[in-house]
């Protein structure tokens, strides 16, 4: 009788760490994938032969793509400017915004109004956007320039900015901001010199959650940055449509744009986790 | 070091008690609704209006003709609308569905805080992280026909593997399970935010081993974090609702119409053919949807919150 408890118990722990692997397993491996491929010999792309592993590694496809005649290097500036701008504008507009909302007493509930508004914004098809604002930008002649696809970003994360932060500044002591009130201290110094230092942590999950959204987006950068102003996401959409799929230089393209957010998503991953709880769940 | 000044003194002191407390408030407000107002509030209103209209950018470069419902007619006797309306519905549902089944078993495995776990949680976060087209290629290449990983890992062990995104019923299940993929993550977090935060002797009761723990997790665990779930389930069937990105980049459509969601065909009317006021229209109709699902997800949870709260009493 002593046996079975014990036993089972360690079948349990079994399955349940096989469990977690095969998870594991699954999540990780089209990454293992895209990076073996990425650095695989072109010739072996479509030969019955090639294993699993690249019969040598070659750097052939980044040199291939990275090529000084080449437009990646434009590419990753474009979504570099487009990323950091993106994020800090989205950022310092929603952290205003939010605190606005926390503390303003607007008559006929407009402060929530405007929160749901903001709400919304995260849930209607972003395609039903992209046309009208397309032709926008055309009118303005902004077509392929960073800042129409800056603007787009901006209007698309600080919803969410304002969303997180909003539960932030709401929670914050208002005593904190008591005192420098009597001092005859307005909400601009008080918001800069007292609230932002102690909210960091919010602030950071809102701008890494910024962040991702920019530099992954691609409904809207491909509509109005097709050629000129294009990111990486959109340009990768383009092997496809290329005549024949060159899997070399794809991966390495891919490798350029999935590797460093998922590096900087394992060192960010508490901020990404808060920003996303909170986000969803608050509502 | 000086200590910043609080008082009336200084430009800004000045500036503040001049435009006053409310006053300044509201000026922060006023980029956000600026930007907002501009890239997404005036597109949307004016797409509405294009909806009513005949227009193809690419014949004239000014608005046609108001015709009224036309355009929405036309989207409801098109087979092709009907189809990626169709197939978009399924996608988000079993979609959604796969990704809370998937998601509550991995949360629940990998609960607690020993390092290990914390590790398996943060590494399991990855495929939601990088770009939804990159997510595209990465899997066109695995699914790809004769020579891609899996079929080759099917055919090791005697398995002759269908040709994933050449079938057009294989290609409709892969972009399922591709976005499965994608975002089971997002309910793994979300799920182990809301299982932690739970009392912590339901937990252990949960943990304790034998016959109870299912009917623990059954009858206490799944119904206190069941608004939790909802939400997910909203935020998932909404967005898998407006899939678009990973159709690019894994089959464009394809073969023929087979996986065209909607999104991407109003993508296609719109942006390749210039349909203004046809695919405005049909984004209208998306959006309604959408509206519709997400009105019925939060009476839904309020009623349930209401319940818990009565029956917790």
């Amino acid at each position: 009788m002593e046996q079975r408890p014990t036993l089972s118990a360690i079948a349990e722990k079994l399955a349940r760490g096989l469990a977690v692997a095969l998870a594991l397993f699954v999540a990780l491996a089209p990454f293992v994938i895209l990076f073996l491929n990425s650095l695989r010999p072109s010739d072996e792309f479509l030969s019955d032969s090639a294993g699993l592993v690249p019969s040598h590694l070659t750097f052939e496809h980044y040199a291939e793509i990275f090529d000084p005649s080449g437009d990646t290097l434009r590419y990753v500036i474009n979504s570099l400017i487009i990323t950091s701008a993106s994020t800090v504008l989205a950022v310092v507009f929603g952290a205003l915004a939010a605190y606005a909302l926390a503390r303003l007493k607007l008559p006929f509930k407009l402060s929530m109004i405007i929160g749901v508004l903001f709400l919304v914004i995260r849930f209607y098809p972003k395609i039903t956007v992209a046309l009208p604002y397309f032709l926008l930008m055309r009118q303005f002649h902004l077509l392929d320039t960073h800042l129409a696809v800056i603007i787009a970003h901006v209007s698309l994360t600080v919803p969410f900015v304002v969303w997180l932060l909003l539960a932030f500044f709401e929670d914050f002591p208002r005593e904190l901001e008591q005192s420098a009130m009597l001092d005859g201290c307005g909400p601009l110094r008080r918001f800069v010199l007292i609230v932002l230092p102690l909210t960091t942590p919010a602030l950071a999950a809102a701008a890494v959650l910024t962040a991702f959204l920019s530099w992954n987006e691609f409904l809207m950068a491909s509509s109005v940055a097709p050629n000129v102003a294009t990111t990486l996401p959109v340009r990768i959409s383009g092997f496809i449509t290329d005549k024949g799929i060159e899997w070399g230089s794809m991966s390495a393209m891919s490798s350029v744009v999935v590797v460093p957010v998922a590096l900087f998503a394992l060192f960010t991953q508490r901020y990404l986790a808060r920003g996303l709880t909170v986000g969803a769940v608050k509502g | 070091m000086e200590r910043p000044s609080y008082g009336r003194s200084g430009w800004l002191g000045q500036f503040e008690a001049r435009v006053g407390e409310t006053g300044i408030l509201l000026l922060f407000l006023v980029p956000s609704l600026v930007v907002v107002g501009f890239a997404q509030l005036y597109p949307l209103a004016s797409s509405a209006y294009i909806s009513f209209f005949d227009w193809t950018l690419s014949r004239s470069p000014v608005i046609g003709p108001f015709v009224g419902g036309a355009n929405y007619a036309r989207t409801f006797s098109d087979p092709v609308f009907a189809g990626s309306l169709l197939y978009t519905i399924a996608f988000a549902l079993i979609s959604t569905a796969l990704q809370l089944v998937f998601g509550l078993a991995i949360a629940l495995l990998t609960l607690g805080e020993r390092l290990t776990l914390r590790l398996t949680r943060t590494l399991i976060m990855l495929p939601m992280v990088i770009a939804p087209v990159a997510v595209g290629t990465i899997w066109r290449m695995i699914l790809s026909g004769r020579v891609g990983p899996l079929n080759r890992a099917l055919a090791a062990i005697g398995i002759d593997g269908p040709d994933w995104l050449g079938n057009p019923n294989w290609a409709r299940i892969s972009l399922i399970l591709i976005d499965a993929w994608e975002w089971t993550p997002f309910a793994v977090i979300i799920l182990t935010a809301a299982l932690t935060s739970l009392p912590s002797d339901v937990l252990r009761a949960a943990s304790v081993d034998g016959a109870g723990r299912w009917k623990t997790l059954r009858y206490i665990v799944l119904p206190m974090i069941l608004p939790v779930i909802m939400l997910v389930a909203m935020f998932r069937l909404i967005d898998g609702l407006l899939t678009l990105d990973i159709v690019f980049t894994t089959t464009a459509g394809g073969p023929g119409y087979a996986t065209h969601t909607l999104s991407f065909w109003i993508y296609q009317q719109g942006l390749r053919y210039f349909n203004m006021s046809y695919a405005a229209a049909a984004s209208w109709v998306l959006l309604l949807a959408c509206v519709v699902v997400a009105a019925v997800f939060l009476v839904w949870r309020r009623r349930i919150m209401a319940w818990q709260v009565a029956t917790r009493s």
